[in-house]
């Protein structure tokens, strides 16, 4: 959809991938081809009866033209079963008042639901409130992601130790680490406010102060997956040419500099590749403020309720299935929208230079 | 940290102690749930705490099989993720090489909607899947976790992105001057050079199933829990002995951990692979 | 309604269709869930309960296995009761997944008996309304619903008492006897002021209280009427009784005399060993909690006395059969034995659960418990379960304390104002109604 774009060639077929990077080694192996050995295996090739091979008859060309559609058909039937369906099925039962404990009586409310939302103060709160989580987690992130890949990129001793060690935190489960983290950030016998006491600061109400609980999820969220995008980020400035460095070595360019302009333009796929899947993470944010306290309202005051929780708490702390649709519906088409918003802005940037 | 640029320099000193600090704050979480684990709640109630691990692990551990039934959840966990995995692979292997070397009409419609699904909230499909599995008396049994999740647009994705690449068109191309059929040459010459990627792939699945979490608290119960399911119920509830809690965490942690102790290089390659890739 | 409910099937089974043919289709795997009953005349009943009822611990169940050669009973337990009642729910609607024996907080047994009585046994068919004489009649008649029909057996109830600590009362000049006290706090206000003298000379790091939200809870325990009227119309805006247990929580909050601790969290957990409140209102079930969480090292630093303000009733449960069960005769037959006077007095000896049958009330008139100094629990908690009121039960009882409670939070916690705390509550409670 977006092919043209960018430079030719660097789209790949399919076209409708904006989104994810894709910078490809120039240097294919055209070697292989050749060779016809597989790499990974020892397979050698199937050598089928000749006289068949011959004659292709009518029945295995119409297969050739169907069998496709077989390879895919595990996928889209699992997917129209647990995807597609779901999708539809939520818009169907967002028109409808419908309770958790009496699923069978189901009473049509159009657009109620979802007019009821835009009054719902709730509502608000847990938009706005995914929105400055979302902010507070993305962008440390996705900043010290950068950082860390940029010394990561260094030749190290040691580097597969640093890298398996980053990643350390992404192999840990959300319900995990969020137990460890409500433990750290207590208020009372937390190690957080120990350190921070010894520094003469207060003790911090990491459960009931708006900033400091958004904070204290944030982080939980940072830690998580900061190891994990700098990874990313080190894949996408190692397929960055040398040359380029080079070249702005020899015109006398700074490392800074060379950071700015050989670095950054160069992971500006994978920057946005890692911006969206962050925004889609953290418009999705659920299990983190749950298991934070608990507490399905997120916080005494809805402090941290993000409109995952606020959906959860709709459908299954109060039993209102169809009020619970509409949030989810409009969680979906929230990140649509920003997702859409994200591709049209990378493609507006990439038009520009490609214009310069 | 003076002299050459670009991908051949050398890191300093400052370079390693960044590092190594967040390689610190990267374990701190780890080793401080081992210390909690093998103390008593008493002590964890202490101001300053003790950060030297304490003597009651195994107590620790008993309670947290008595309280939350780990044991099952462990095994729960690794039917669900082994299912999960394995069924994952399979699919998305099959797909993803369809995409790559196959023609056939709506390919690029139906990659851009595969593609396009990854945008779904999980929370949008809770509802009616739960509508659906109540309908066939699946609440609280395993497979009402397994089928849901082996819908992977990523998998799917990522295996095409890894075949175009390393399955060169030419030797499709000669096994099919040979006569082989197509499901021939999906076994004997994709599945074979499919398989780093679909190591890396089963790797990331296994993990992110062992994790998953929001659709399996909707469909099991402590009945019949997962581990996630598990230490839910061990932070939400009313007898809250932390280091308790924190003993069900370190049990619920340690197989991810293991299978990362093992092939963490691997899944670091996956992942940058991916990322280049993909 | 009935086309929106035909469509609604239609696309369900549609759903369920395509699923199935996924099974069928992709990568189809056949767990399943690993109880099944053993053939030859032997059964496993199913247990599902919350918190802790204490019955396994109290050895009932190999007692009940013993007298029923090829009886098995298999428990299964959720320590939070919203968690319980959350899956319980999802359960019931899906019907699938329940266990022969069903576990209700007295809190939810007016959502039972008005929202979902089809979907449990009538225990009446089985003979239950011989037992009626057993149970006091506030518990018999709440799970009884319109037309007569036996949803649950009592199994407990929740009389209140203070519960408070010796050493530390002694620290800050307090008198330490039950009888004292008690005619020292025979109101809430005296109990406040206390509050206050304590304060005044207490230990560091110690509050008179562990929350506001608990004596808030523990005040609207005392009533009869509360988020509902007999009607079962929603009155806990116009209700004086809400009102007069909000200015106590909110006075006790203003003035500084709790801990701050919201019940349940893990902070409050911690705070029993440490020492961090003097006082805790606490219903007999409560105990058991002050035991497990307090420890060894806490034994002989707690006593119990009268509430102040009257007597009360906090929670309680009963046993329910729902009509999906498996085994509903043997089902009735074990909770009918097990909420039988003896099996609740040796209940309560054992693990400190209430009894709800007049019976045994009786019976356990002496006891005492070393833990709480010798306290005369047998007494303190048989006279207040005698005098507590009858209380009117709604729907969404849980519910809206809870939305309130989360409000006194946020004055205690945040130092918000009560007026707009108030107006918080009412907002989340109109939220929950929907």
């Amino acid at each position: 959809m977006t092919q043209g774009a960018g430079p030719a060639g660097r789209c790949p077929p399919g076209g409708a991938l904006p989104l994810v990077p894709t910078h490809r080694p120039t240097d294919l192996p055209k070697g292989r081809t050749v060779t016809l050995t597989a790499p990974a295996g020892t397979a050698a090739p199937p050598t089928p009866p000749p006289d068949e091979a011959a004659r292709p008859s009518a029945a295995r060309r119409v297969w050739a033209t169907v069998s496709p559609y077989a390879y895919i058909a595990p996928f889209f039937t699992l997917f129209a079963a647990f995807g597609l369906f779901p999708l539809v099925y939520t818009a169907f039962v967002s028109l409808y008042r419908v309770e958790l404990q009496t699923p069978g009586d189901m009473e049509w409310r159009g657009l109620g639901n979802y007019t009821a939302l835009f009054a719902d103060e709730f509502f608000w709160t847990s938009l706005r409130n995914t929105f400055t989580i979302g902010v507070l987690s993305t962008v440390p992130q996705l900043v010290m992601a950068l950082g860390l890949a940029h010394l990561l990129n260094y030749k190290l001793r040691g580097r597969t130790f640093f890298r398996t060690a980053m990643l350390l935190p992404y192999a840990t489960s959300v319900a995990a680490a969020t137990l460890v983290f409500a433990q750290l950030f207590g208020h009372d016998f937390g190690l957080v406010n120990y350190v921070l006491g010894l520094v003469g600061i207060g003790p911090v109400d990491w459960q009931t102060g708006t900033v400091a609980s958004q904070v204290a999820v944030s982080t939980i969220v940072v830690w998580r997956w900061t190891g994990y995008n700098a990874l990313i980020y080190l894949a996408g400035m190692q397929s960055i040419p040398s040359e380029l460095y080079e070249a702005a070595e020899m015109d006398g360019a700074s490392r800074w500099r060379q950071f700015l302009h050989v670095t950054l333009p160069g992971l500006r796929p994978t920057i946005v590749f890692t911006v969206v899947v962050s925004t889609i993470g953290a418009t999705q944010l659920f299990g983190e403020p749950l298991l934070y306290e608990g507490s399905v309202s997120g916080g005494i005051s809805h402090q941290y309720q993000t409109l995952g929780l606020y959906m959860y708490e709709q459908g299954w702390g109060f039993f209102h299935l169809g009020r619970a649709a509409a949030i989810a519906w409009v969680m979906f088409l929230l990140i649509v929208v920003l997702v859409g918003a994200n591709a049209l802005f990378a493609r507006r940037r990439s038009r520009k230079e490609a214009g310069r | 940290m003076t002299t050459r640029a670009g991908r051949t320099l050398h890191g300093g000193k400052v370079a390693y102690a960044i590092l190594i600090l967040a390689v610190l704050v990267s374990a701190f979480p780890f080793y401080w749930t081992i210390v909690a684990a093998s103390r008593s709640n008493a002590d964890l109630a202490q101001v300053p705490p003790s950060l030297l691990p304490g003597p009651n692990l195994i107590r620790n551990i008993e309670a947290v099989m008595e309280e939350a039934d780990i044991g099952t959840a462990l095994v729960n966990s690794l039917i669900v993720s082994g299912s999960i995995t394995v069924g994952t692979v399979l699919c998305c292997t099959l797909a993803g090489f369809a995409f790559a070397k196959l023609r056939f009409r709506g390919r690029g419609a139906l990659l851009a909607v595969t593609v396009g699904t990854m945008m779904i909230p999980p929370q949008l499909g809770v509802i009616p899947l739960f509508m659906v599995i109540a309908e066939l008396s699946w609440v609280n049994q395993l497979q009402s976790v397994i089928l849901p999740g082996l819908v992977s647009a990523f998998g799917v994705f990522f295996m095409r992105q890894f075949l175009v690449q390393a399955l060169p068109d030419e030797l499709i191309e000669a096994a099919r001057v040979d006569g082989a059929s197509t499901a021939r040459i999906f076994w004997s010459i994709v599945v074979p050079i499919a398989r780093p990627g679909m190591a890396v792939l089963g790797l990331l699945t296994f993990m992110a199933a062992w994790n998953d979490f929001f659709w399996p608290i909707v469909a099991l119960s402590s009945q019949n829990p997962t581990v996630q399911v598990a230490l839910r119920q061990l932070g939400g509830g009313y007898v809250h002995d932390q280091s308790v809690i924190m003993a069900g965490t370190l049990l619920g942690t340690l197989p991810v951990l293991l299978v990362f102790g093992l092939l963490g290089r691997q899944i670091v390659g996956g992942i940058m692979q991916g990322a280049v890739k993909g | 309604m009935p086309i929106a409910r035909a469509a609604r099937r239609a696309a369900v089974r549609l759903g369920a269709v395509a699923l199935t043919g996924a099974l069928l289709a992709a990568c189809g795997s056949g767990a399943s869930d690993g109880s099944s009953d053993a053939a030859g005349g032997k059964v496993t009943i199913t247990v599902d309960l919350f918190g802790s009822f204490g019955y396994k611990e109290a050895g009932l169940y190999a007692e009940y296995e013993r007298l029923h050669p090829g009886i098995t009973i298999k428990q299964t337990d959720t320590e939070d009761e919203q968690d319980y009642w959350k899956s319980l729910q999802t359960r019931l609607a899906g019907g699938g997944g329940l266990a022969d024996v069903q576990g209700i907080e007295v809190g939810r047994i007016a959502s039972v008996t008005q929202q979902q009585a089809d979907k449990f046994e009538d225990l009446g068919k089985y003979g239950a309304k011989d037992l009626k004489d057993q149970f006091a009649e506030a518990k018999w008649s709440a799970a009884t619903t319109k037309d007569g029909r036996v949803l649950g057996l009592g199994t407990d109830v929740g009389p209140e008492a203070m519960c408070y600590r010796t050493d530390l009362f002694e620290q800050a000049g307090l008198p330490t006897d039950r009888e004292e006290l008690a005619r020292k706090w025979a109101t809430w206000d005296g109990y406040l002021e206390l509050g206050k003298q304590y304060k005044a000379k207490a230990p560091a790091k110690s509050a008179w209280l562990d929350s506001v939200g608990s004596l808030y809870t523990i005040m609207i325990g005392q009533e009869e009427e509360r988020y509902y009227d007999a009607s079962g119309k929603l009155v806990y805006e116009e209700n004086p009784a809400v009102k007069a247990a909000w200015d106590a929580a909110t006075t006790a909050a203003r003035a500084g005399l709790s801990a701050k601790l919201d019940q349940w969290s893990p902070q409050w957990n911690q705070a029993f060993a440490a020492g961090s409140f003097a006082t805790i209102p606490c219903p007999a079930w409560m105990l058991g909690y002050i035991k497990g969480q307090a420890g060894e090292a806490g034994k002989g630093k707690w006593d119990i006395a009268k509430l102040p303000g009257g007597a009360g009733n906090w929670g309680g449960s009963y046993l329910a059969v729902p009509r999906a069960a498996k085994h509903k005769k043997e089902a009735y037959e074990l909770i009918k034995w097990l909420t039988a006077p003896e099996q609740q007095a040796k209940l309560f000896e054992k693990q400190g659960n209430f009894p709800s049958s007049t019976g045994a009330i009786a019976k356990v008139a002496d006891a005492k418990d070393p833990y709480f100094s010798d306290a005369p629990i047998g007494r303190i908690f048989g006279d207040a379960a005698k005098e507590a009121p009858v209380q009117i039960l709604g729907v969404h009882d849980k519910n809206v304390a809870d939305q309130i409670t989360n409000a006194l939070s946020e004055v205690e916690r945040k130092g918000t104002a009560p007026d707009k705390a108030w107006a918080n509550a009412k907002k989340g409670v109109d939220n929950v109604m929907g």
